[in-house]
């Protein structure tokens, strides 16, 4: 079955980087266009936690910082798959949203056409890492595209 | 933008306050004020259900039929959504859930000593208040309607912490004062310590050893807020410190009242032991209303620990940051700006806490001579509050054990006139039952002597009302912003150096408490 347009979430941790792979590859094979989604967990919204006592400039600093720290995260991971795109000739998209990896990923199969998703599995137990997974139950029952899940490289 | 949200939930929240406020005012509740023993809360309920259904049916009629237009107003008045939303869930935790799971609690019959389940681990408004805020945010989420107001509970907190103010006698203040500066400045500096010491044994990055210290050693989250920009912490490591942070707040705020209830402690040793051991702020004062519910005197003690760790925080910011310039020793960090991170970190609240302390020595809310928030008067002393024979009885034989000349004579006086009669003399009674010459029985028959002279103004009785509502209020929404999501980050080296230096400043500062710290009155 021919594949044009591939679509693959990372955030650049290792399970996803071997789904980086994996997708590059394909992309190569069938000459089909990547698109990336990279997901900016939600979690950081209750990251202030319970904080009383800081004044609002604190509060705002604290925000923007993490904001930008976040921004520069995500704009590294962009340039870094654009490039391994580049040098293999690969036509690359991409797209930042802050949310839950899963609704993000169904709603960008809902409107992008594409013929194939690709994910990392979830990481072994008790490796570091932040603790925002592909939810694979929601993803699976409503995903209108076909799924590859690429095992993590320390399995 | 416009923050207003055309939504009748706030119209709602009025009708039930207003129809709680009908139901308790006019007796129709009756039968379930007397299941749950919850009469002392009628009045709360008849004022406070009517004042807010007014006000929610007012503006939430607004919300729903009014034009809304970008400003001041629209910004102000969306918020009362969700505050409203707040009050009405901690309300309901105080008037119905906790007087209910006592109920349930003591058919179940006493479980240590003379406590109840409930009691021993602390089931009370305040902790339930702050469990059903954290199953609001994790379950249900905060509905949109609510999320501008749910900030406001930061106010409530700020707020009960400037009226606590007027509590204060300045000999109070002083030795409390004393007390939190030693305890906190030794275990702000030696945890701080600990984890630089602990992150550079096992090689974790600058940055994470920065925000981490700040976390564990002054005020747990709002530390590690104030402090992860100047040490340029990475996201990851932000995550880390605070998920570790909150998970173990939220424990200590179960575990240290259920220990404090086994190991007997008093308010003060309880307080200062909160104030001390437990990391995150806003947890020691949940901590402390868990362990006295009905009275805030634990409370005072922690939260003057709070204020005295807040205090420290300027001054910590501004170490990690010249800490961090030092450490890392290139030109891409930024030079520090002592004035700038200064004048950024003070809490201008406490500004507030001060100002109200120097109103009420002046006599503005009680005779200026109070101690503790309560004035003597000798005159006003209820016959049921006179010195039993009994009493009289336990001092008679016990007198020869007094030496000195002022303590005897004041003795005296109490005996033949089953009461303190004067304020020199109160004090000397204090001074004689703070330094425990007498058996632990006749101790108390001073400590109810003491009391039965010392009047609690008006005023005060309105503010001690006030802090315990903003209390729950601010807890029961700062609860609303725990969530699961957040502290499932704990992890990593944060966790590991974290549960070190938390487990060991929370036993140390416990030793320190037990040994050094007595209960006076």
């Amino acid at each position: 079955m021919p594949i044009e347009k591939l679509i693959i979430a990372s955030h650049g941790t290792p399970g996803a980087r071997a789904a980086e792979d994996a997708a590059l590859e394909l992309c190569a094979e069938f000459g089909a266009s990547l698109h990336h989604l990279l997901v900016v967990p939600d979690l950081w919204k209750g990251m202030m936690g319970d904080d009383w006592l800081n004044n609002a400039v604190t509060q705002a600093r604290f925000g923007n910082y993490v904001e930008s720290e976040l921004a520069r995260e995500a704009a590294d991971e962009v340039e870094r798959l654009e490039e391994r795109a580049k040098q293999s000739g690969i036509s690359y998209t991409n797209e930042v949203h802050l949310g839950k990896p899963a609704p993000c990923l169904l709603a960008s199969c809902e409107k992008g056409g594409y013929d194939l998703a690709v994910i990392g599995s979830p990481r072994p137990k008790k490796s570091e890492g932040l603790r925002s997974r592909m939810d694979l139950e929601v993803l699976v029952r409503s995903l209108p595209v076909r799924l590859l899940t690429v095992p993590h490289p320390d399995r | 933008m416009v923050y207003t949200k055309k939504h009748p939930a706030l119209l709602i929240m009025g009708v039930v306050f207003i129809a709680i406020a009908y139901l308790a005012g006019s007796g129709a509740m009756g039968d379930v004020i007397g299941y749950l023993n919850n009469k002392k809360y009628v009045g709360e309920m008849v004022g406070m259900g009517y004042a807010f259904g007014i006000i929610s049916v007012v503006v939430g009629a607004w919300h729903l039929w009014g034009k809304h237009e970008e400003g001041n107003a629209d910004y102000y008045l969306s918020s009362v959504a969700g505050a409203i939303f707040i009050l009405l869930i901690a309300m309901t935790v105080r008037w119905y859930l906790a007087p209910w799971i006592a109920v349930l609690s003591k058919g179940l019959g006493p479980v240590m000593g003379a406590k109840y389940l409930h009691q021993v681990l602390g089931l009370n408004y305040v902790v339930l208040g702050i469990l059903a805020g954290i199953i609001t945010v994790n379950v249900f989420k905060i509905p949109e309607w609510a999320e501008n107001g749910v900030r406001l509970s930061r106010l409530g907190l700020k707020t009960g912490v400037i009226l606590l103010g007027t509590l204060y006698s300045l000999a109070e203040l002083q030795s409390l004062g004393k007390l939190s500066a030693i305890m906190v400045g030794f275990f702000v500096l030696g945890s701080v310590g600990m984890v630089l010491v602990l992150g550079r044994m096992r090689k974790i990055p600058t940055s994470m050893g920065g925000v981490l210290s700040a976390g564990m050693g002054v005020c747990g989250v709002s530390a590690s807020v104030a402090a992860a920009p100047v040490v340029q912490a990475k996201a990851v490591e932000i995550a880390y410190t605070i998920g570790t942070i909150l998970i173990w707040g939220v424990g200590c705020m179960f575990l240290f009242p259920i220990v404090g209830h086994l190991l007997g402690l008093g308010y003060i040793q309880f307080g200062a032991w909160a104030g001390t051991g437990i990391l995150n702020s806003a947890q020691v004062a949940g901590a402390a209303l868990a362990y006295q519910p009905d009275g805030i005197e634990t409370l005072k003690v922690a939260e003057i620990f709070n204020i005295t760790r807040v205090l420290f925080l300027p001054i910590i910011v501004l170490w990690l940051a010249v800490w961090y310039v030092r450490q890392e020793g290139n030109e891409d960090v930024e030079k520090v700006n002592v004035g700038k991170v200064i004048f950024e970190k003070f809490p201008v609240f406490v500004l507030g806490f001060i100002l109200m302390f120097a109103l009420s020595s002046t006599g503005v809310f009680a005779p200026a001579q109070h101690y503790k928030g309560k004035f003597f008067d000798s005159s006003i002393v209820k016959p049921s509050k006179m010195m039993t024979d009994e009493q009289i009885a336990k001092l008679t034989a016990e007198i020869d054990k007094v030496k000195r000349a002022d303590r005897k004579a004041a003795l005296d006086n109490l005996i033949e006139n089953r009461k303190i009669v004067t304020v020199e003399e109160w004090g000397v009674i204090r001074g004689l039952h703070n330094a425990r010459v007498l058996s632990k029985d006749a101790n108390k028959v001073l400590k109810k002597a003491t009391k039965a002279v010392r009047h609690t103004a008006k005023k005060i009785k309105k503010f001690r009302q006030w802090i315990t509502l903003l209390f729950a209020f601010g807890l029961t929404g700062l609860g609303m912003q725990i969530t699961f999501a957040a502290m499932r980050q704990a992890g990593g080296q944060p966790l590991v150096i974290g549960g070190i230096v938390g487990t060991t400043k929370a036993v140390l500062s416990l030793i320190v408490i037990l040994l050094f710290v007595r209960e006076t009155i």
